[in-house]
């Protein structure tokens, strides 16, 4: 049955696309077009046992996708088809995903009121805190739901947009979920706002999954749980800004939804961000605040992938790095709970100032502070858990300060100093062992020679207290040193050379070398060298990624 | 059945594709810095070039890039009237930082937020940065992905064509 | 400004409607949960913390049995003296009750009443339904009852038992629990009753003709949850073994006052008939 439909969906859109094909031919006018983009990925990997890199038996894995989109006017439809023969080494290696097929379709039409989506859509309603459906491809996830998404602008200022659907899981679809999200802003709708300088947008959405009754048994034997099924969960933001002021925030609770993650425990989910901001030209100042607690929210209580099925996302205040040290732990938002503030600051010194010297000078300081929650334990599965004071902090979790200074030395060079601190305490991956700290230093220089011809310089080095690797028994948790060169010329190719080193452990050497071609919207990368074990997150959503030994190649072309 | 499917579409799309430009979309919704929902719609240069460039906060590639154009911005400007308008992607964890972000960095973009993405998707992009040039007519003539120094140079060029009316 | 309460109403309505999540009320002991058998399906459970051993005194008595003020007096103190190890039950029956169409009696009191031995002669009280030779061992309470009590309350108890009873939806659903301290070879029963208190009605007093139509009767059996000589208890018996079931019933007469009722559950042999040990618990 699904699969007619598939075809008849395929069906719909050829037929569509025909007709229209052929009107562009006989009456010379502008009819549709089909664009797209294919993203091909692949690894040869083999056994490396200082790095812990394991043989794969198939020789080659790869991803696969492509994405076909056809637009006419208001009308568009498009599908994505992905091949994992097999998945690459940190995607589910599971035959879950393993195979090859059409993993998303849609058909919308949309005016400038009204937008209406029947297949696979995302969605976000304000920050995320209920509904977010989202995907990352480099963190293998795809949280799309299946169904109707509309959207209906019924005045200026006024927004409604409504979603029903089912979730991605690999190549089906689960769960229920229903949401309803309402923003308005201000200044459109007040006639006498509209050029007011004060601008301030309010929303406010409810979403609700449901799911049927299962058998999860209660620690005391012989009983079981008492399921709700239907959870739902609500919020109300805000959005104000003045000239260079801007202050953003939300509310969102969520109803009792015992599932895998919280332990099955009953407490009602809530969580609050804050951001406050002021800038002008050559200045800037963030300040990030959330407390979250209790507030993951999937649409199937009992699934062991820690990122699919998600409805809802928690935005991860803690700064994205970039550089391969300071990104060595990088810390993924512990949706159970949370405290954490963050402070970000630009600030540019003037040409022909002080301290500008004759281009200037660049500074970005940032900080972070994640903590646990204060919380009193109540129970276990089957009950509301804990209890937890508001504003309370439990253990540290994550700390980091990075102070990045950048300045162009002449018309020619320009060099970026960073230095980092990073506090990470493993217990957010699940893992014993005590807070560790570690110091970042990276230095990296461009040097234009001319038009045609780039080289760039990256040396890094990062200090670890012995303590911490010491107690996992691990030297590469330990100090490290890194040094890249990557040259560009013609601007169409580069090479570069890297390796990072642990110099305490003095054996896992991890080398790489990558030679890249663009051309337009089309790249391809090839990569020979040792991957370290670790985790990427993007969005404070993370992705164990194993050891591996060997090539890899990419291509990505848009068309 | 399923390889059936993906022949036909991609005679499809070949047979079509060559057909003519496509158009920047219309109708997607994006917001302002300020909050505002507009549609891309409202990109805009009449008659003149357009730059789109796809960037996110947290790209290093995409901070050169448009850091690099800043410093040649006016004089691209004068010269050809073009307009750059630079596209983030950042979601939530970073989008409350894009206004201070492009502050901070005195960019004179035209800066929108993608946060959902479906500017992102409608264009194709797979990575950022990811650059579109846009005639005068609307249409999509060019489009770069990633970022090398200098690489600038080579766009202001097709810039430069464009606003003498040359075909790309 | 329409534009405004319109949207504001919507958003509101909105935020309201987090209400329509489903709501499961917390149990009295902090927990979501539900046992997972079916009704009347013994599994294994959780234990007894509480080991006592308990004794059932049923008295049976009716309206016009004018020492059974008495005996309520007899029973009131001795029930305080034990301290919740002597759990009173009044079972009326239908001999002296004649023609009252308000009496307390039942099928179930009745046919006990016949079985143990008692109809027509009141007060008369049976403690766990004990043996006396091959009769029961039934007797005047207000000739005193702390001989009869004593030395089966001074025993250490074979079985241990605990119940907990909530009423929803027109259903009271009774938990228990046993667990076996020593082992029992034999075959068991467990029978649970609803028992009402402060009940107002008419009691012939003990001069013999005065009626007091304010009397308060406490502790009467109004009817069984399970069959009335109880359901067999699926268990090997031997010592520490756990069992637990859930037992049912949606019979529940509105004269009730389900607020002033509560729980007697009692093991016994099948065969004899005789109490291993019993339990009382409030109806949540």
């Amino acid at each position: 049955m699904k699969k007619h439909l598939k075809l008849l969906f395929v069906a719909t859109i050829i037929i569509f696309m025909k007709g229209q094909g052929s009107s562009v031919k006989a009456q010379g006018i502008m009819g549709g077009h089909v664009t797209g983009n294919v993203q091909l990925d692949g690894q040869f990997s083999s056994r490396d046992s200082i790095i812990g890199a394991t043989d794969v038996p198939e020789k080659m894995l790869s991803n696969v996708r492509a994405d076909i989109l056809y637009t006419n006017g208001n009308f568009s439809a498009g599908l994505r088809y992905e091949a994992y023969l097999n998945p690459m080494l940190g995607f589910d290696p599971s035959s879950k995903f393993k195979g090859q097929g059409i993993a998303n379709y849609f058909v919308s039409y949309k005016t400038q009121n009204f937008t209406v989506t029947a297949g696979h859509f995302y969605e976000q309603f304000g920050n995320g805190m209920t509904l977010r459906a989202y995907e990352d491809r480099y963190l293998g996830i795809d949280n799309a739901l299946r169904g109707v998404n509309v959207m209906y602008r019924p005045f200026r200022g006024i927004t409604f947009k409504g979603v029903l659907g089912q979730q991605r899981y690999f190549w089906e679809t689960r769960g229920l979920v229903r949401g309803v999200d309402g923003e308005v802003n201000l200044n459109d709708l007040i006639t006498s706002w509209n050029e007011s300088k004060t601008r301030l947008t309010l929303g406010g959405s409810f979403v609700s999954k449901y799911e049927d009754d299962e058998t999860i048994l209660s620690d005391m034997p012989g009983y079981k749980l008492q399921l709700p099924k239907n959870v739902g969960a609500a919020s109300v933001r805000m959005d104000l800004a003045h000239g260079g002021f801007g202050l953003q925030a939300e509310y969102a609770r969520k109803g009792q939804d015992p599932w895998l993650d919280n332990g099955y425990i009953y407490k009602p989910g809530e969580a609050l961000w804050l951001s406050a901001s002021y800038s002008q030209k050559g200045l800037s100042a963030n300040i990030q605040a959330k407390r979250v607690d209790n507030m993951g929210f999937k649409s199937v209580r009992s699934v062991n992938e820690r990122q699919m099925l998600y409805i809802n996302y928690i935005p991860s205040i803690t700064k994205q790095h970039t550089y391969a040290f300071l990104s060595m732990y990088p810390y993924g938002t512990q949706t159970t709970g949370e405290m954490g503030v963050q402070g970000d600051f630009i600030y540019k010194f003037k040409k022909e100032s002080l301290l500008g010297g004759k281009y200037g000078t660049d500074i970005h300081l940032n900080a972070s502070l994640i903590t646990g929650l204060d919380t009193t334990l109540v129970g276990g599965k089957g009950t509301d858990g804990y209890t937890s004071s508001f504003f309370g902090t439990g253990e540290t979790y994550y700390g980091d300060v990075s102070l990045e200074i950048a300045k162009k030395l002449s018309s020619k060079v320009k060099l970026s100093a960073t230095y980092g601190y990073v506090l990470f305490n493993p217990v957010v991956e699940g893992h014993p062992g005590d807070i560790h700290h570690n110091h970042v230093l990276v230095a990296d220089l461009t040097w234009k020679i001319n038009r045609k011809n780039v080289l760039r310089f990256e040396a890094e080095w990062m200090g670890s207290d012995s303590k911490y690797s010491e107690l996992v028994d691990d030297k590469r948790c330990g100090d490290w040193i890194m040094g890249l060169v990557e040259y560009n010329f013609t601007s169409a190719w580069f090479v570069s050379v890297s390796d990072q080193y642990a110099y305490n452990d003095g054996v896992g050497n991890y080398y790489n070398v990558s030679v890249g071609y663009t051309k337009g919207a089309t790249r391809l990368q090839l990569g020979y060298g040792k991957q370290r074990e670790g985790i990427i997150c993007i969005g404070g959503v993370c992705r164990n990624v194993p050891a591996s030994n060997g090539l890899t190649f990419s291509l990505t072309t848009s068309f | 059945m399923k390889k059936a499917i993906l022949t036909i579409t991609a005679m499809l799309f070949f047979g079509l594709s060559f057909a003519q430009n496509a158009k920047l979309p219309e109708n997607i919704s994006i917001k302002t810095l300020d909050g505002k929902t507009v549609e891309t719609s409202v990109i805009q240069n009449d008659g003149k070039p357009i730059i789109v460039s796809f960037w996110a906060t947290w790209c290093k590639p995409c901070n050169r890039e448009l850091n690099a154009i800043k410093e040649v911005y006016e004089e691209w400007q004068e010269e050809t009237g073009v307009k750059l308008v630079a596209i983030s992607i950042d979601d939530t964890r970073s989008a409350s930082k894009v206004k201070p972000h492009v502050d901070g960095n005195e960019w004179n973009y035209e800066v929108y937020l993608d946060q959902n993405q479906d500017f992102k998707r409608a264009m194709n992009v797979v990575n950022v940065p990811h650059t579109f040039l846009i005639n005068g007519k609307g249409e999509i003539v060019w489009q770069h992905t990633s970022y090398v120094d200098g690489s600038e140079e080579e766009l202001f060029e097709l810039v430069k064509k464009l606003a003498n009316g040359e075909e790309i | 400004m329409k534009k405004i309460v319109l949207s504001l109403s919507i958003i509101i309505l909105t935020a309201f409607a987090i209400q329509s999540c489903d709501k499961i009320e917390q149990n009295d002991d902090g927990t979501y949960t539900v046992y997972s058998g079916a009704v009347g399906e013994w599994i294994n459970g959780n234990g007894v913390a509480d080991k006592s051993q308990r004794a059932l005194l049923e008295k049976y008595t009716g309206l016009r049995c004018n020492n059974c003020p008495k005996a309520d007096t007899v029973i009131a103190t001795a029930t305080a003296q034990y301290n919740g190890l002597l759990i009173p039950v009044s079972i009326h029956d239908s001999s002296f009750s004649f023609c009252r169409p308000w009496t307390f009696s039942t099928p179930t009191g009745n046919e006990w009443s016949h079985y143990f031995g008692t109809f027509g002669q009141y007060p008369q009280a049976i403690v766990n339904r004990s043996l006396s030779g091959s009769s029961f061992d039934r007797f005047d309470p207000t000739s005193g009852i702390t001989s009869h009590v004593d030395p089966l309350v001074q025993q250490s108890a074979k079985v241990a038992i605990a119940a907990d009873a909530a009423c929803a939806n027109n259903t009271i659903n009774v938990t228990v629990n046993l667990e076996f301290v020593e082992t029992v070879a034999e075959p068991l029963t467990l029978t649970i009753c609803i028992i009402e208190d402060n009940l107002v009605a008419t009691q012939l007093q003990p001069d013999g003709h005065t009626w007091d139509s304010n009397y308060v009767h406490n502790h009467i059996f109004r009817d069984v949850v399970t069959d009335m000589w109880g359901a067999d208890i699926d268990c090997s018996g031997t010592a520490g073994e756990k069992r637990m079931a859930v037992f049912s019933t949606n019979k529940i007469n509105p004269d009730w006052k389900l607020e002033n009722c509560h729980i007697v559950a009692f093991v016994s042999y099948k065969e004899s008939r005789d109490i291993l040990n019993v339990v009382e618990c409030e109806i949540e």
